[in-house]
């Protein structure tokens, strides 16, 4: 009897306990990210600030904190060397996988990080100038193996998404056409437009204007199941190409050697976040996917998604360093 | 063979020479093209190239030429170099003490040790600039100076 | 006459008292950044977003977009008096105008770089407002071999910069082009040139290099004399505080060259305000009947590269709010602001929201000639700098390029290579190197090994594609011409000496 209260006495008070050192901001948050002021995460970091101050999710600040360079080694080496630093996270995409698996100077992979959760992931569209010969992917396809190499695609660096994309692409069709790396959006936009590149591979929100003004034209949509905003294009696999389709995905991460009630106020906090209007709204206007994960369901999607881009890279004619 | 040990060209024109072999060797190791167009290592080996050449043509004018060259000032460059050491050590130790500290330490070497000006007003033209500087800086535009002493 | 009636809608949007207030706010914050170098619009506008949601987004646009051109009023600023550049276009800008300052003409310097920014300014805004979306369109048709031929006639300039050496000056070029290799490779993903330090795994930065090599070698130079150096002489009296007339006709060519360079450059997304200075610079140069007092303090020199820089904000727009494309780091986080604020940045817009387009429009107008007069009268109270002694200037110089460089970086290893090629400046001084065509070749150097790489893939290896495309053949053999410039000068002058020999 005296046992069982004993026990139940030390129960409630590390309750209690656990209870008052739950965690609470006390100083302004900075969300780091590894773009310049504009870039795809900045943009989208900015509005999770704007978010949590508009819905109240934070008691102090959130200030967004650029560390741009080397596709993300910068910044995630800034985070790491922050160790136990509670008011500091970051938001992460795809290429935090894929820098350090390439670049031997990327020394800071996620698994030296603390992962919080995956927020959404980005659907892409093959799309192609409004005048363009080509109504399917059908098409596109087969004037590629007619003609290899002749046809172009405008992108980014070799690590991102639409270059990945080529490649599982070519390898699935046996199909060839050039990949031309262009640093900014708006060029590789302005290359589609002008006629200087055949196709490219791009996020329904930076094309989104262009389509609604029919200037391009989109063809396939690289997704798991058709956009609301294109109804009538078809994914890959109902076009006929069942191929593995690499997410991009943006999540939070926080440096390492965070203790557990921290971790879990963050989960709490994006847990929240998602739940709110102004998100759904957010997500609905750049036509994110919402694909939230916390915990080990998180930690074995990126798994997941780092064997993938291992099989990939290689074909990609990028070097594995790691 | 004296006049060209002591010429800025002639030495210089070496140092750029080498510093092109670093770079057409360097561009070796890297794709010069493929089927997908050129490689990292085209651009580079192409202006290392011509970095060798250009430096060796520097290098023989120098040889070839009658004219004498430049005397150069040792003292004042002593002083050039002495205040660049400074600025050295005041940036690299930035993080160690912070930078209040070392540009107060910076601004006391220029103006007592450079200018000979009295240590007081060295001090005070110190601290009050770094104050200024961590003031307008710091405060006003949100651009965080490192404090150092691991704060 | 459509425009006419859309134009004065706009000034219904723009003079409304809180979007004038906010344009005073914006171009007045763009003023004191462009002053501080390091700290840049991209920055500054970022920093701002949170705060523009409670404003109505017109007013909003109106002061960000006034910070955006401010800062390019303020930018010469340092560079005439301090030899520090405030941003990277106005490097050019250090060349005469330090020189004018050095012979007691900083007043006039400062003056022509805010008259020829106000007229370049407003050229920009003109052509925003009456050929943005046919000049779009016909931007579509530059692309990679275009651009490349774009970089060939910058780095031709490389002849006209070089003073009396020219094997030197094109050796610091190449300096130059291996200094923008060190990085990553866009195409490859291959680290070049890192010494495996993660930290230049982004490149090496511009500011870093050019504050260096311009203000940091300037201060160690003027440390080697024992008494610390003369000061600036500092201009006396309003008629040596501003140009004079003559200075004014001097620059008629200028204005229009910076003017119109200036926003064609803006135009095309990707090319930025230190090509157009750098070009309109050179074009002065080439076109001037006495090139060689370029570099020792003309004031075109100064008018130039100012007006173009200024007159290339209006031409960044063009993309933005006609396409939806931003050009440049200034102009993306706009392109951020207008969706997170709700409008749809892309071929509609100007149809969408004409209050926005034409409010903007208007308030440039405004905005310009608030900068006018918020900068002619400080002219005379930032030459009052000059009156610091040197033992309080040069730490002056050292704390703004150290905090400067830190703003923008956040890293000692930044302040680390500012402190390196301080030095390498010194040295290049020293040597007789000049230092323009290095800053010019690291400018140039990526945008032009991208452009030909991207040209190469293009037309699958054939190198013919830069010649048999008409845009591209017509540049380059623009630069061409100015290459060969000089020589027919030289040509011409031994024709003339040789006739009046005869005679």
């Amino acid at each position: 009897m005296h046992r069982l209260l004993a026990r139940s006495i030390a129960a409630c008070a590390l309750a209690a306990a656990a209870c008052a050192h739950a965690f609470e901001p006390t100083k302004p948050i900075e969300l780091v990210v590894h773009t310049a002021p504009g870039g795809g995460n900045d943009v989208l970091a900015r509005a999770i600030a704007v978010i949590a101050e508009k819905e109240k999710l934070l008691p102090v600040r959130m200030q967004v904190i650029n560390k741009p360079g080397g596709n993300g080694a910068v910044a995630a080496a800034f985070l790491a060397e922050r160790k136990g630093d509670a008011h500091t996270i970051g938001l992460v995409t795809t290429n935090w996988i894929v820098g350090p698996l390439v670049t031997r100077e990327a020394k800071v992979t996620l698994s030296d990080l603390t992962l919080i959760a995956q927020l959404v992931t980005e659907p892409a569209l093959v799309a192609v100038r409004a005048d363009s010969p080509y109504h399917n992917m059908k098409e596109f396809i087969d004037a590629a193996k007619a003609k290899p190499g002749a046809l172009k695609q405008s992108g980014g660096t070799p690590t991102a998404r639409d270059s990945i994309m080529r490649q599982v692409l070519q390898q699935h069709t046996g199909a060839r056409w050039s990949f031309i790396s262009f640093p900014g959006g708006g060029e590789r936009i302005a290359a589609l437009l002008g006629g200087h590149v055949d196709m490219m591979i791009i996020e329904p929100e930076e094309a989104g204007e262009n389509i609604r003004a029919g200037k391009m034209r989109v063809i396939a949509q690289v997704a798991d199941k058709r956009l609301a905003a294109f109804p009538d294009v078809p994914t890959l696999r109902e076009a006929g190409y069942p191929v593995a389709l690499v997410p991009q995905m943006r999540g939070m991460v926080a440096p390492p050697g965070i203790p557990a009630d921290v971790v879990a106020y963050w989960e709490d906090f994006c847990r929240r976040l998602v739940r709110t209007a102004s998100w759904r709204k957010y997500l609905q206007d750049n036509q994110f996917e919402d694909a939230f994960y916390t915990g080990p369901e998180l930690a074995r999607s990126l798994d997941a998604t780092t064997q993938q881009l291992r099989a990939i890279l290689p074909e990609a004619g990028l070097k594995l360093v790691r | 063979m004296q006049r060209l040990l002591r010429s800025g060209d002639f030495w210089s024109g070496l140092v750029l020479c080498a510093l092109g072999v670093y770079i057409v060797t360097e561009a070796q190791g890297w794709s010069y093209g493929g089927p997908d167009g050129p490689g990292p290592g085209f651009f580079p080996l192409w202006y290392g190239v011509a970095m060798i050449a250009l430096s060796l043509t520097l290098v023989l004018r120098t040889m070839l030429a009658r004219r004498a060259p430049r005397t150069v000032a040792w003292p004042e460059v002593r002083r050039a170099l002495a205040c660049w050491i400074v600025v050295m050590i005041a940036v690299a130790s930035m993080k160690l003490i912070g930078f209040m500290l070392s540009f107060a330490l910076l601004t006391w070497f220029i103006v007592a040790i450079m200018f000979h000006r009295s240590h007081a007003l060295a001090l005070v033209l110190g601290i009050g600039g770094a104050l200024v500087f961590q003031g307008v800086f710091d405060m006003a535009l949100g651009v965080s100076l490192p404090l150092g002493f691991g704060l | 006459m459509e425009i006419l009636h859309s134009l004065l809608d706009g000034f219904g949007v723009a003079l409304q008292p809180i979007n004038l207030a906010w344009c005073f706010v914006g171009v007045f914050l763009g003023t004191v950044i462009g002053v501080l170098p390091g700290l840049g619009p991209p920055a500054t506008i970022a920093m701002l977003l949170p705060l523009t949601f409670h404003m109505n987004p017109a007013g909003a646009m109106i002061m960000l977009a006034g910070i955006y051109y401010g800062a390019k009023y303020g930018g010469s600023t340092t560079s005439i008096l301090l030899n520090v550049p405030g941003e990277s276009a106005s490097v050019v800008t250090c060349l005469d105008g330090y020189q004018m300052a050095r012979k007691g003409r900083a007043g006039p310097a400062l003056g022509i770089a805010a008259i020829a920014s106000f007229i370049a300014g407003t050229f920009g805004v003109v052509g925003l407002m009456l050929v943005a979306p046919p000049l779009a369109k016909m931007s579509l048709a530059f692309s990679s071999p275009e651009y490349f031929a774009l970089m060939v006639l910058g780095l031709a300039m490389v002849v006209l910069l070089s003073g009396s050496s020219l094997v030197k000056a094109l050796l610091a070029m190449l300096v130059g082009l291996w200094i923008a290799t060190m990085g990553t490779d866009l195409f490859s993903a291959t680290s070049r040139f890192t010494f495996g330090r993660m930290e230049l795994l982004g490149g090496v930065d511009f500011v870093v290099v050019a504050i260096g090599v311009f203000a940091i070698a300037e201060v160690m130079s003027n440390m080697e004399p024992r008494e610390g150096g003369t000061m600036l002489p500092v201009p006396r009296g309003l008629r040596n505080l501003l140009p004079t007339w003559q200075d004014m006709k001097d620059c008629r060519f200028a204005f229009v060259n910076g003017s119109v360079l200036g926003f064609l450059i803006g135009v095309l997304p990707g090319a930025g305000s230190t090509i157009a200075s750098f070009l309109s610079y050179g074009v002065e140069k080439a076109v001037s009947r006495h090139p060689e007092r370029f570099g020792n303090g003309a004031i075109e020199g100064v008018a130039a590269p100012e007006g173009a820089n200024n007159s290339e904000t209006g031409g960044a727009l063009v993309p933005l709010l006609t396409l939806g494309i931003p050009g440049s780091g200034t102009t993306a986080i706009l392109l951020a602001a207008l969706i997170l604020w709700g409008f749809k940045p892309g071929p509609m817009l100007i149809e969408d929201s004409p209050q926005l387009f034409w409010g903007l429009v208007a308030s440039m107008y405004i905005g310009n000639v608030m900068l006018l007069v918020l900068n002619l009268p400080l002219v005379p109270a930032f030459a009052q700098l000059l009156k610091l002694p040197p033992y309080a200037m040069y730490p002056l110089i050292l704390g703004v390029s150290i905090v400067g460089v830190y703003s923008d970086s956040s890293s000692v290893f930044a302040l680390v290579l500012l402190a390196v090629f301080g030095l390498l400046g010194y040295l290049m001084r020293k040597l007789d190197y000049p230092a323009a065509p290095l800053v010019l070749g690291l400018v140039l150097g990526k945008p032009m090994e991208l452009a030909l790489r991207q040209s190469l893939m293009m037309s699958q290896g054939d190198l013919g594609i830069l010649t048999a495309r008409p845009i591209s053949a017509t540049i380059l053999a623009f630069a061409a011409i100015m290459l060969l410039l000089p020589l027919f000068r030289r040509v011409n002058r031994w024709r003339v000496q040789a006739v009046e020999q005869e005679a």
